[in-house]
């Protein structure tokens, strides 16, 4: 008999808890954004080329299931190749150098508010006299929810 | 009066009163007139057993008058028989313990006591000693303790691991070692917890907010490491530990020598491991999509050393007592070298295979100091204890440098700090804890005051966490009642006050702003003087009711945590986490409401327990990873923004265990845990590092106590983890996993000596896997492959001259 009440008052906190899970609102997004550089004008690409003095235009397909947030591109060198590319594909490297004067650019790039999609393109001069060699050029791409997918590329500066 | 006081707990009716029927109290002491709580008491005539208090007394009614068989049995002890004759009045009696084996403590009679413990205390708690964590040794104190439902733990590499209590951790745990709150840098994922673990004589977990003795902080769980007693007087002994570890090759020993005289003991231990990178059941991992092939099946730079020095001395009399602690817990071990946190590192793979022990940068290096006093004193019905305690833990994190953001491209001569120190925290920690436990019939106050002082200061080329000075102090007053032989109730209050004072910090390198063609560069000004001060009102409300086979346990209660240095003053990039990490010079101190209950049956062959908790917090702090980018201060990195959430979690374990045979058992543990935030920019996503459900079955096998093979065991687990799709940025859904760990040991008698020998295999079929709450998770990086775990404990005891 007391082997029994016990039984259901343990059945009974299992049953409290289960209707508790029923608060759940809707699904939860769970997905990251994506940023597409496969497409024929899209670019950089892994183991591009671009060169001083010169302007290059930034192009990109940005998606994600829900809303698109934030974009952020980055260049810095890897002249040490301290650092990795996310990318399966290996670009030829020059030596390890030291740096004198190394591009650096961070720059936000406004994607208009509630996007699902979005072909992003931003210009970028790219100055005559910093030093030429191995960067990396680096996506930073967010959904409202805060998800953050990361690309880096590696790229030559001629 | 007295006769009163002895009426605590443990107060058992055997039979019908009745004017035919008398009572029988004793107490049960060492043989320096401790008292010993938790023996095991049966007496002929009375049905039932009982079990000794805190003081050693017993108490049962209602024996005939004659002559009574009294034993009293516990852990460690040799049993004691006596015949005892009940006359017309209260008989009472002294039953002196005598120590059977300093160093190998019964694992079977042990349970008696960790049922005392169980049934006197309405949060839900475990207690294992040395011989469990000898038993599942793991690579670190925290890893060991990982088969206990309910807890989990963050971990990096082989050694390193932090708790994680029903899914709480970093701050929201509370350890105490020594009796005083032990002080790391608990915030950082991939920081362990600098224990020595086989210093570790008994550890008790404290699962659910136990905020009413310990202040803030202990707003998740507890978890109190407790130094190996006193010796006996006229001993002269010590043991040595002897541990090997085929995944990463860990060679350790740890040697304690112990002896005592009359009232003064000396009591020391050495303990030194030492490993190399650890191997996972994969030949390529990838970071994002770059392919790490590893050598030889093992990850790169994730060796490490550590070295434990430790010294207890002491004076112990019959009403007092006093002893010192000194430790030294050194720790220095490699981050995996193909990715810094989340950032894909190119390494010289030569350099780094060449060797599978050598520490390369990435690496960390902590030292952990503290001397500890701690002294008792009874006097009637009163018993004070005083903790005063001074720790320092001295962190370092190594990297070469590589200038992130806006730092220059090349290091600056003339910099103080070392182009190779990233990091460095130093924190320096003062505490006194006091307090008086009175008896006074049926109730059991305690007071107590606690306070604690702390100075941390940081260097380094990176800045996460400003420098910071801390004092906390707090006053409570709890009341054990005890209403007839079942019931005892719980009440407890306590208040706090805190101060937290940062420092202002300055970046070394100048940062580049470019608006409408004028380009500013200046110093960024990282974190502000800041001064906050906050109080917190808590308390706790519990019941226990146990009858026969039947045990309940209920506690509702309130907690808080003072928001750490992290949380208010944070500004700067996690560089190898693509993270800016803003902190909130505003929160209010986190507060949390929690019910537990605990409902157990237990019978000869079977028991049974269920223990469910529900949890709210109005305001949880939370490291929220927003939409945004930050391209000056942040460096383009994004918005990681501390804020304050509403918080539900509820969840359980359910604990069955079945005798099958005489020698063969089967065990059963489940757990559950649910965490959603209901309010804030996250709303409907759950906590960071919420552990997925898990199961665990286990079948052991253990020859009766009067076999000759009594000391021997065989235990098979197999661990059953569902798939975690519960996630919140930035983490990832991790599938579930089934793991087989064998566990097996037996005890040798070699020349009157004996030896105790453990094996276990971690990790059986070699199964590769991830750990939703481990640090590597993020990169993909499997769990440790098959692990064979030898250690051998050897101890000795020489019998000095009897004085007495």
């Amino acid at each position: 008999m007391k082997k029994l009440s016990l039984l259901s008052i343990c059945l009974l906190s299992l049953l409290v808890l289960s209707n508790c899970s029923k608060n759940t609102a809707g699904p939860i997004d769970t997905a990251y954004p994506e940023i597409n550089t496969s497409s024929n004008d899209a670019f950089p690409k892994q183991c591009s080329v671009v060169k001083r003095g010169e302007k290059f235009v930034f192009k990109a397909l940005l998606s994600d299931n829900a809303q698109l947030g934030s974009l952020n591109l980055d260049i810095h060198h890897n002249f040490d190749h301290h650092t990795h590319s996310t990318e399966l594909e290996e670009c030829d490297l020059s030596p390890v150098k030291q740096p004198m004067k190394p591009f650096l650019l961070i720059q936000n790039v406004v994607i208009p508010t509630g996007q699902k999609s979005y072909r992003a393109s931003a210009e970028i001069q790219v100055p005559a006299d910093i030093d030429p060699g191995d960067y990396h050029f680096m996506i930073r791409l967010t959904d409202k929810e805060g998800w953050q997918t990361i690309k880096g590329l590696s790229i030559k500066i001629q | 009066m007295k006769f009163i006081s002895i009426l605590l707990f443990c107060l058992f009716v055997c039979g019908k009163l009745n004017a035919q029927l008398y009572p029988l109290a004793g107490l049960v002491l060492d043989t320096e007139g401790a008292g010993l709580k938790g023996a095991l008491v049966s007496i002929s005539g009375c049905e039932n057993t009982l079990y000794t208090d805190k003081e050693g007394r017993f108490f049962v009614d209602g024996l005939k008058r004659g002559n009574h068989q009294v034993m009293v049995s516990l852990g460690g002890y040799y049993a004691q028989k006596l015949l005892v004759n009940i006359q017309n009045r209260q008989t009472s009696i002294k039953v002196v313990m005598k120590t059977s084996d300093q160093q190998l403590k019964e694992v079977v009679v042990k349970h008696s006591l960790i049922a005392a413990r169980r049934q006197e205390e309405s949060l839900n708690i475990e207690v294992v000693g040395s011989e469990f964590i000898q038993r599942n040794l793991g690579g670190s104190l925290m890893k060991s303790l990982e088969r206990l439902p309910g807890i989990k733990t963050i971990g990096i590499g082989s050694g390193q691991s932090k708790p994680l209590i029903r899914g709480l951790g970093f701050n929201r745990v509370l350890v105490v070692d020594k009796g005083v709150k032990h002080e790391g840098q608990q915030w950082g994922a991939d920081h362990g917890l600098e224990i020595d673990q086989f210093a570790a004589a008994e550890v008790e977990l404290v699962k659910g907010a136990a905020s009413f003795i310990y202040g803030s902080d202990a707003i998740g769980g507890v978890i109190e490491v407790k130094p190996a007693s006193a010796p006996q007087k006229n001993t002269l002994g010590g043991s040595i530990d002897l541990i090997g570890k085929s995944n990463n090759n860990l060679y350790g020993t740890s040697v304690n020598l112990f002896g005592r005289r009359e009232h003064w003991f000396l009591d020391t231990r050495v303990t030194y491991q030492n490993y190399g990178d650890y191997s996972v059941p994969t030949d390529t991992v990838f970071v994002y999509d770059y392919a790490v092939r590893l050598h030889n099946r093992q990850l790169r730079n994730t060796a490490g050393r550590e070295t434990g020095l430790h010294l207890a001395t002491g004076y112990v009399k019959e009403n007092f007592r006093s002893v010192f602690y000194f430790s030294n817990v050194y720790n220095k071990s490699g981050f995996f070298a193909n990715a810094h946190g989340l950032e894909p590192r190119r390494v010289n793979t030569e350099m780094h295979d060449a060797s599978a022990r050598d520490i390369q940068m990435p690496s960390q290096q902590v030292n952990h100091f503290k001397v500890v006093n701690r002294s008792d004193y009874r006097m009637g019905v009163h018993k004070l204890e005083m903790e005063l305690g001074y720790q320092q833990n001295f962190r370092q994190e190594f990297s070469q440098y590589v200038n992130h953001g806006y730092m220059p491209p090349v290091y600056p001569d003339g910099l103080s700090v070392s182009p190779e120190l990233e990091r460095e925290f130093d924190k320096q920690v003062y505490s006194i804890n006091l307090k008086d436990m009175i008896t006074l019939g049926n109730h059991q106050f305690t007071a107590g005051f606690n306070s604690e002082y702390q100075d941390n200061t940081i260097n380094g080329w990176t800045f996460l966490v400003p420098s910071f000075k801390q004092v906390t102090a707090g006053i409570f007053v709890y009341d054990k009642y005890k209403i007839g032989e079942r019931v005892l109730l719980h009440g407890a209050l306590r208040y706090d006050r805190g101060q937290i004072r940062m420092f202002k910090y300055t970046d070394w390198f100048n940062s580049e702003l470019t608006t409408d063609g004028t380009t500013i560069a200046e110093k960024l000004i990282r974190a502000n003087d800041l001064k906050r001060s906050f109080n917190s009102l808590v308390w706790s409300v519990g019941l226990n009711y146990n009858h026969e086979q039947f045990l309940l346990k209920a506690n509702a209660g309130k907690s808080f945590r003072m928001p750490i240095a992290k949380e208010l003053g944070a500004n700067g990039v996690n560089y190898h986490y693509f993270s800016y990490e803003k902190g909130d010079p505003t929160l209010a101190p986190e507060q949390s409401y929690q019910l537990d209950l605990s409902l157990g049956w237990n019978e000869a062959r079977w028991s049974v327990l269920i223990s469910p908790f529900y949890n709210y917090f109005p305001n949880y702090i939370y490291l929220n990873p927003t939409a945004n980018h930050d391209f000056y201060y942040g460096a383009g990195n994004q918005i990681f923004q501390y804020a304050q959430s509403e918080v539900i979690r509820y969840g359980g374990e359910l604990q069955l265990k079945y005798r099958i045979w005489k020698s063969l058992s089967a065990e059963f543990l489940g757990e559950y845990l649910f965490a959603q935030q209901i309010s804030g920019d996250k709303k409907g996503y759950t906590l960071p590092f919420s552990p997925p459900a898990s199961a665990l079955f286990n079948l052991s096998w253990s020859p009766a106590p009067e076999s000759a093979l009594r000391h021997s065991y065989f235990s098979v687990d197999y661990r059953l983890t569902t798939r975690q799709d519960n996630i919140v940025p930035p983490e990832k859904k991790t599938p579930g996993y089934g793991l087989i760990n064998l566990q097996a040991g037996t005890k040798l008698n070699i020349s009157g000596q004996q030896l105790a020998l453990s094996f276990q295999v971690q990790n059986l079929l070699d199964t590769r896997y991830l750990n939703h709450t481990s640090f590597y998770r993020l990169i993909e990086l499997p769990e440790q492959g098959r692990n064979i775990v030898l250690s051998l404990k050897m101890p000795f005891n020489i019998s000095l001259k009897q004085t007495e």
